[in-house]
């Protein structure tokens, strides 16, 4: 629990700067610092038990089925890294206090810092290999954040989003890692992935795997070829170049090595990949940091450098290299994280980071000075400081290890080559800005001293520094002792932490790379002629190209392509792709008749198929006759009504019909609206190739239905036909079920109606219309209500509304139902529009349609929840039968007023739907008329 | 009967989505119609075939005598038919309603978002 | 031998639905087609309550009743718009 809370802290703690920001920047610090300051004393009172060599765990259901826990551990390795996390947090955040200017939203900052805290508190500590990759990203989007602080800045933008996009590829490559991982061992818990070693490096996809996982690492950790983001990366305040892009987040790439290190290493392969990319970016980074003129530049590369030291002594092949590499770790940590505080005070005092215009600092501010040159020292690894001791160690190992057989030879020597830049730019580091003459005159701002807080900080990092420096194994001893055994998971190999080891090959090769590295700083000028004759490479402008060449260009090409804004186009890709789909399916069959025998032939049948074929094909070459189209259409509709009624589905026969005739008057009204002419048909190219795809749906879809039909089947339906009088009270199985088992599915749809009637009226709202009347050339008759109908009209609106009742009621035993007497009523209402025309109607019918949806609805909705206060879940029915005088006995069921909701729903719809169709254009006739 | 029902889907189909890729919204809409038709008379038909069997229950007993058709997909077809009915309504409208703003009905001159 | 005469009579109706279908192609006027349209309706009813007295039930008599009452409003809605353009007005 106590564990937990350790990580939970920051994540609380972001409230904290954010409220406490208005009392002004002190108080928000101390606010900030609350959070680590309590984690670090927390953390200590776990210390005695993990330095003892104990695992502290806590864990907490999440979402087990995916194997998703919240698991916490705390080992060695765990308590290393979390020391390194909330200590130097502390640190920046009192630096932070004076680094950024009144005019930077502090809250901002130390939120998103205390958010990225906790994010890598979680990486670090997590026991559920899913939690880690979720902290991991965290740490990405956090990161993000920070660099883009300044958001005002264009450069810090374009860093940030390089940063993110590359750690974030690395992270995607790294969850498809740890999901094969986890299949493979079957759990992503850690605890069990690191007692499966043999099993994964056995396993045939371990070298997936690896690769996989080592990409995320190598992307975070910044290694050859992902380097390229972290010095970009430096746009960020500086208090976050040194505590993210040194000491913590890249360090999760090498956290999550050590990490993996019982479960991943011991092949060849680990220790090609891991050595070599190591050795590559340790040299390159070296090398690279001696010419930038930069100070963060500088210690950039440096820091890919180091990090590069780190991964190949991940990848050599002796055990005590791992313990070098932790080492090494927190050294460069603590020396980094120095040196860019004392960049952040040079480019705070100065106005700049460029060396070739800073120079005679030290009479400035002479404490500043001596710190960085402390902390330099020990970058460069010169005795009684820290760098020097796993420096010392890394060089034994390199000369120790036999990774490359026979070639081994090289590490020592490339090792030895890199040691030597990387002292060279170290002098050059101290050297061009503090030491030389000044020239105050050159510098944009008058250089002076920091104040002390902002130098306390590197001065507790340097004392740190020439402490493990000078007593290393009373500082660090156990600390170290105790993330070597987590990360070997077996006891320790034996070393002795001194700075005293006699005379032996690493000391000589140290003393060989100070001399030639302060010869390589003496000829600085002439190497950086050469360095500057290479071919530049510009990262950001090679990245932004090739990302504008692939999201931009690219995808443009094949969006174009693909979506050209033809509504016919996306159509047929989307059927002839489902038919692909589908006929994949069918080809798997051995043959299309499934062996259920075919059922006979009736004629009547037959002539309604053939009905319906021939008239479906008419409607389709008449169209450019629409009424002609529309009539054929019709046919079609009553041909699959008249099929309902042949087998055996009476309601769909009513629903059918009623529907048929409202689309009619529907489509009657529409093509009033529409123009006339239609535009000019397709070519015959494209005839042949809509016909193509026409047919090969139509194909598809009846060799589909009939290895269907052919074939026996199972239906879900049992259950209904059984409960439908004893659960439902009503002996039309078709009504029960659309009014009680699956009422909800009915509620959904008279809802959609409703959507649609009420944005058919939104979408009406203000028309314009166009009118054909003003066309010359067709003769229209002047009789505008035919007697005749006006006659035949007056018995069908009595007739019609006592049927619907008559439907209605019988619906839950016999075929009808609300929805069918819905229809019926909109029908006769709707005649009374046609026959007597809209005037006349609506002085009888005063009242609005919105309503009436909105009452079907809602009674609908509330029958469901009615169920509720009689503890049943939504839409539960109850029904009983009840005597009734006159009318004798009678079954009455919640069902019942469900079904009212959707008859009044289903008119209300219908009607708002045509009679504003009508509506709409008859004012505008009115208005021409009463011209 | 089962092999002409597969043909008359299929020529449905078939003729809707021949309509649904004309030019003219007309016929799209025409198509649309003919689609859900054709949709349902698929569901319809493969749920089985069944004459004179409605899935209702005599009065008085608790469950039909005898095999009768499968009451799921008529109830599914049911609210399909009514549904359909009101997208109907809605696409024709809006349809209306796009030709009245880009002042033509040639679908591929309706490409444009802009207008 | 009511037996034998539905089924003479379905028959002799779907033969008429046939003929529908042939003038419903033929056309040629578009008056010819909505008369169709409507004569369907009509077989329709028909082949509807044959069905019914064949099978002996009265289960699908509502819907030969509702062609009846309703059927004739789809062609009077496409007369209407024949004649005045604008069926409601």
């Amino acid at each position: 629990m106590l564990l937990a809370l350790i990580i939970l802290l920051p994540f609380i703690g972001v409230l904290l700067p954010v409220w406490f920001h208005r009392h002004g920047r002190t108080a928000c610090a101390w606010a900030t610092a609350l959070p680590p300051a309590l984690g670090l004393v927390l953390l200590f009172s776990q210390a005695p038990a993990v330095l003892a060599g104990e695992v502290r765990r806590f864990s907490l259901n999440w979402i087990p089925e995916l194997g998703l826990n919240l698991a916490f551990r705390l080992d060695g390795l765990s308590f290393l890294f979390c020391l390194l996390i909330l200590a130097i947090g502390l640190l920046v955040i009192l630096y932070g206090r004076y680094y950024l200017s009144s005019d930077d939203p502090m809250g901002k900052f130390f939120a998103l810092l205390l958010l990225f805290m906790g994010a890598m508190l979680g990486v670090v500590t997590a026991n559920n290999l899913l939690l880690l990759v979720l902290f991991w990203e965290a740490t990405s989007l956090s990161s993000f954040l920070l660099i883009s602080y300044w958001n005002g800045r264009s450069d810090a933008r374009r860093g940030a989003r390089m940063a993110l996009t590359v750690t974030g590829a690395g992270g995607l490559a790294m969850l498809a890692g740890v999901l094969l991982l986890g299949h493979v061992v079957g759990s992503f818990d850690l605890d069990v992935v690191l007692a499966s070693g043999e099993l994964i490096r056995e396993h045939a996809w371990y070298p997936v795997i690896l690769v996989l996982i080592l990409l995320g690492i190598f992307t975070k950790s910044a290694q050859f070829p992902f380097h390229f983001w972290l010095p970009h990366a430096m746009s960020a305040p500086t208090p976050v170049s040194s505590y993210l892009h040194s000491a913590t987040m890249v360090k999760a790439g090498v956290f999550l090595l050590a990490r993996l290190y019982p479960a991943l290493s011991g092949t060849e392969l680990w220790f090609i990949l891991v050595s070599m990319v190591g050795l590559i970016t340790m040299t390159l980074g070296a090398v690279t940091a001696l010419f930038k003129h930069d100070l963060k530049g500088l210690l950039a590369y440096s820091t890919i450098s180091h990090l590069g030291l780190v991964t190949l002594l991940f990848g050599l092949d002796t055990r005590l290299a791992v313990v070098a590499a932790l080492f090494h770790i927190m050294n460069h940590a603590t020396f980094k994280a120095s040196l860019f505080m004392a960049v952040g005070i040079v480019d705070h005092e100065t106005g700049t980071r460029d060396m070739r215009l800073l120079s005679g600092l030290r009479k400035y501010m002479p404490m500043t000075a001596m710190l960085g040159l402390i902390a330099a020292g020990a970058m460069a690894g010169v005795p009684l400081l820290n760098g020097f001791l796993s420096t010392e160690m890394f060089l034994g190992e390199a000369v120790a290890q036999r990774v490359l057989g026979g070639w081994s030879w090289v590490i020592p020597v490339v090792a030895v080559f890199a040691k030597v830049f990387s002292v060279a730019y170290s002098i050059r580091f101290i050297h061009s800005v503090f030491y030389g003459p000044s020239q105050p005159e050159a510098l944009p701002k008058p250089p002076h001293e920091a104040p002390f807080f902002m130098r306390a900080p590197i001065l507790i990092l340097v004392g740190l520094c020439l402490l493990v420096g000078i007593v290393p194994n009373l500082i660090i001893g156990p600390l170290l002792a105790a993330a070597a055994t987590t990360t070997l998971a077996s006891p320790l190999p034996y070393y002795s932490l001194a700075i005293w080891h006699g005379w032996n090959l690493p000391l000589l090769m140290s003393m060989v790379a100070m001399v030639l590295g302060t010869v390589a700083y003496l000829n600085f000028a002439r190497l950086l002629r050469l360095w500057e004759r290479l071919p530049a490479v510009n990262a950001m402008d090679a990245f932004e190209n090739f990302v504008h060449d692939v999201v931009i260009v690219r995808a443009r090409q094949v969006t174009g392509r693909l979506e050209n804004g033809s509504l016919q186009h996306y159509l047929s890709l989307l059927i002839l792709g489902t038919v692909v789909v589908a006929a994949s399916g069918l080809w798997g069959l051995e043959r299309l008749n499934g062996g259920v025998p075919l059922s006979a032939l009736d004629p009547p049948s037959v002539a309604i198929a053939l009905i319906m074929m021939v008239t479906a094909i008419y409607s389709a070459i008449w169209h450019h006759e629409r009424i002609a189209a529309l009539m054929f259409l019709s046919v079609v509709g009553l041909g699959m009504a008249l099929i309902f009624a042949r087998f055996s589905a009476p309601d769909l026969a009513l629903t059918q019909l009623s529907v048929e005739i409202v689309t009619i008057v529907l489509l009657m009204l529409i093509l009033f609206l529409l123009p006339p002419r239609s535009p000019n048909d397709s070519t015959y190219a494209h005839v042949v190739r809509d016909g193509l795809v026409a047919t090969s749906a139509g194909i598809g879809v009846g060799v589909l239905a009939y290895t269907v039909l052919t074939r026996p089947q199972q239906t879900i339906s049992d259950y209904f036909i059984q409960n439908s009088v004893t659960g439902g009270g009503g002996t039309n199985v078709v009504n029960v079920i659309l009014v009680d088992f699956r009422g909800f599915d009915t509620f959904g749809e008279i809802t959609v109606m409703a959507i649609a009637a009420i944005g058919i009226f939104g979408l009406l709202d203000g028309m314009r219309l166009f009118d054909p009347k003003k066309d010359p050339n067709v003769q229209w008759a002047s009789d505008k209500y035919p007697l005749l109908l006006l006659i035949l009209n007056m018995p069908v609106l009595p007739l019609a509304l006592m049927v619907a009742v008559y439907i209605f009621l019988r619906g839950h035993n016999m075929p009808g139902g609300g929805f069918i007497a819905g229809l019926i009523v909109a029908i006769a209402l709707i005649l009374q529009y046609l026959a007597n025309g809209l005037r006349w109607s609506n002085n009888r019918m005063q009242w609005d349609y919105h309503p009436l949806v909105g009452a079907g609805v809602l009674l609908a909705g509330l029958t469901g929840l009615g169920s509720w206060s009689f503890g049943a879940p939504f839409l539960t029915s109850a029904h009983d039968h009840f005597h009734i005088p006159l009318l004798g006995e009678i079954e009455l069921a919640t069902a019942m007023l469900f079904d009212i909701g959707v008859f009044l729903a289903v008119v209300g719809a219908t009607l708002l739907i045509l009679a504003n169709l009508g509506k709409l254009k008859s004012l505008d006739t009115a208005s021409e008329e009463n011209r | 009967m089962e092999t002409l029902m597969a043909y008359a889907i299929g020529v449905l189909f078939g003729c809707a989505v021949y309509m649904m890729l004309r030019r003219s919204i007309v016929k799209l809409v025409i198509g649309l119609i003919i689609l859900s038709n054709a949709a349902n008379l698929l569901i319809f038909a493969v749920s089985g075939m069944t004459r004179g069997a409605p899935p209702l229950i005599p009065e008085g007993l608790q469950l039909p005598e005898g095999a009768v058709a499968d009451p799921l997909p008529q109830a599914l077809v049911l609210t399909a038919i009514v549904i359909a009915f009101g997208v109907l309504a809605f696409s024709v409208v809006l349809i209306h309603r796009a030709f009245e703003v880009v002042e033509t009905d040639d679908l591929d001159q309706m490409k444009d978002t802009d207008t | 031998m009511l037996r034998f005469a539905v089924i003479v009579a379905m028959l002799l109706f779907t033969v008429s639905l046939l003929l529908n279908l042939y003038r419903m192609v033929r056309g040629p006027d578009l008056v010819d087609r909505i008369l169709t349209l409507d004569s369907l309706y009509v077989n329709a009813i028909a082949i509807i309550i044959l069905l019914g007295i064949f099978l002996g039930s009265t289960l699908f008599f509502e819907a030969a009743m509702l062609i009846a009452m309703m059927g004739f409003v789809g062609t009077v809605a496409v007369c209407k718009y024949v004649l005045r353009g604008n069926i409601i007005e």
